[in-house]
């Protein structure tokens, strides 16, 4: 009997599954320049960093599955809706302004800028009067990311060498933190966003079926799909304006686990957190390790691995 | 008496201000089908849309099941009418056992796993329906006809008293159409009210208790087969010259287009 996708993971294969989580953690605490680092650099570097990589993995997966479950498109991903165009845009304004903005402010203001771009392709899209509000969003989020990536290199063309460099690195994605103030500030819009999330799985499968067929099963379509962009946006646009836009993860992960836990979303959800997890602490550690003692940004390892991915995919002949 | 599963006086349908379909009155009871017929864009779609309020204005009284669906909550509706759409999303790598137990979701939390008796019951509705034998497989591998089935099943396992169905055997041959009306045919027996639209009035007219023919915006003739299946209605229903007669063997009825637009 054919049992793919049969939704039946397994206690083996959560157990597994948790064990690589740990050990990745565990390895990604223990690599790094220094090789016996004193116990500040774990408390404040590689601790906040660890947490840092699994918030902003379980994030951006999480956010990707809403995504791909509104759209009823298996490759939407966050940044469909603009989220990193958004963020990448606030985040050069103030670099170019030479503003002095701490850390924290710049957290803040791509946050904002992230959400901003979304309610614009939301407006958008549904201003646009069009029946379909799905498609009227990949439009509306396509245009968001090219009007945004023109403005980006505006700014880039009028700033000086050494502040176009700042940009460049800034859309990088870094993982790199001193101290807890970052991945505590990611920690509260991200558990929000997956609690959000979780609760709403199984209304999920039912707009992936179709809006109608959910909508005379009881779901409140509107709203639902609401809340979920929502919680999607939150979590997307909190994480790019915290690390920068880390691409990848939100396609990436959900393609993988649909293979394991099938396309039940009240599993694919928790899965692909995990998964989410384990592939940035992966990428983290990996960019640590390639070019010891010095460290690549974790969203080239992302998109070099990411790349790789979808060129197998493609030639590995899937249906 | 029974209490009709579906009743509607004085009904309208619209989108905004297009009123699309008008003064419609029909009492269903439980255990019968009803056909709606009626030529494309006349608004069949749109009747059983109205029904749920499926973004469809509509004024009127519409009762399911004795209370006004104005009354009900959303999930108190789903358990009163399931509605299956002609459009469905035919991708999903689901299996066909989680496509069914998706039909159960009135009954439970949002992110509620299956229970026992969504299993139960979802297991029964497989059977009932002839899928069994494909609940591993996946959905986006079945054959248009075997998609339709498990998509019938998931609105059985909803445990409807009103069933909603739009053209369910468009694009199906004639043996899957023959047992796609028999299966509604058993359906009806367990006591479920089905409403269908349908173009198929050869091989499905004789399963009908009741015909709805739309014309126009209304409703142009109802009631039993027998006195909606005539030259004279059909053909003013369809805007064509139709010759109709019923083949004695097997009581169905044939319609045949005449020549010209008569």
């Amino acid at each position: 009997m054919d049992e793919r996708g049969a939704g039946k993971p397994g206690g083996l294969f959560r157990v597994v599954f948790i064990f690589c989580l740990v050990a990745a953690s565990v390895l990604s605490l223990v690599t790094g320049a220094v090789h016996d680092p004193p116990s500040w650099v774990i408390m404040d570097m590689r601790l906040p960093r660890l947490v840092l990589g699994l918030l902003t993995g379980a994030a951006l997966a999480v956010s990707g599955c809403v995504l791909q479950a509104i759209l009823r498109n298996d490759l939407a991903t966050p940044y469909t809706l603009g989220i990193s165009a958004g963020a990448g845009v606030t985040a050069g304004a103030v670099i170019v302004s030479g503003l002095m903005v701490p850390a924290l402010g710049m957290v803040l203001l791509g946050t904002a800028g992230a959400l901003l771009s979304v309610a614009v392709v939301y407006s958008l899209a549904v201003g646009s009067g069009r029946g379909d509000l799905g498609s009227s969003l990949v439009l509306a989020g396509v245009t968001m990311n090219l009007v945004g990536a023109s403005f980006l290199l505006l700014l880039e063309y009028f700033s000086g060498a050494s502040r176009m460099m700042e940009i460049v690195r800034w859309m990088m994605g870094d993982l790199a933190v001193v101290g807890w103030s970052k991945p505590l500030f990611l920690a509260l819009p991200v558990v929000l966003g997956l609690i959000v999330v979780a609760a709403r799985t199984g209304v999920m499968n039912q707009l992936s079926v179709g809006d109608d067929i959910a909508y005379s099963r009881g779901v409140s379509v509107r709203s639902e799909k609401n809340v979920l962009l929502a919680s999607a946006a939150l979590l997307a646009g909190s994480t790019v304006g915290t690390v920068g836009p880390v691409g990848f993860v939100g396609l990436m992960v959900p393609h993988i686990m649909r293979t394991f836990v099938g396309s039940d979303y009240r599993k694919l959800v928790p899965a692909s957190a995990v998964g989410g997890m384990l592939l940035v602490i992966l990428a983290d550690t990996l960019s640590r390790v390639l070019v010891s003692p010095g460290e690549l940004p974790v969203g080239i390892v992302m998109s070099v691995a990411g790349g790789t991915f979808f060129m197998m995919l493609l030639l590995g002949g899937r249906r | 008496m029974f209490v009709p599963a579906l009743t509607m006086a004085g009904v309208c349908a619209s989108y905004g201000d297009r009123v699309v379909l008008s003064g419609i009155d029909i009492s269903l009871e439980p255990g019968r089908i009803c056909g709606l017929v009626g030529p494309n864009g006349v608004g069949k779609s749109t009747f059983l849309k109205a029904i749920l309020g499926l973004g469809v204005g509509t004024t009127g009284k519409v009762l399911v099941c004795g209370r006004d669906f104005r009354d009900l909550t959303r999930n108190e509706l789903a358990k009163l009418v399931s509605y299956l759409p002609q459009n469905f999303d035919h991708r999903l790598r689901l299996t066909v056992h989680e496509m069914v137990l998706m039909g159960r979701h009135p009954y439970r939390k949002g992110w509620a796993p299956d229970s026992g008796e969504d299993l139960k019951i979802s297991g029964e509705c497989m059977k009932e329906i002839g899928v069994w034998h494909l609940r591993n497989r996946l959905f986006v591998e079945l054959s248009g006809g075997e998609k339709r089935l498990v998509m019938l099943a998931a609105a059985i396992a909803q445990e409807p008293e009103l069933l909603l169905l739009d053209e369910p055997g468009s694009s199906l041959d004639f043996k899957h159409l023959l047992e796609m009306w028999k299966l509604l045919e058993r359906l009806s027996g367990r006591g479920i009210a089905i409403l269908v639209s349908t173009h198929e009035i050869t091989v499905a007219g004789r399963y009908m208790d009741l015909v709805l023919a739309l014309a126009g915006g209304r409703v142009l003739a109802s009631g039993p087969p027998t006195g909606v299946f005539t030259p004279e209605t059909l053909s003013e229903v369809f805007g064509v010259r139709l010759k109709v007669w019923r083949e004695e063997e097997t009581g169905s009825w044939l319609v045949v287009p005449g020549d010209g637009n008569g």
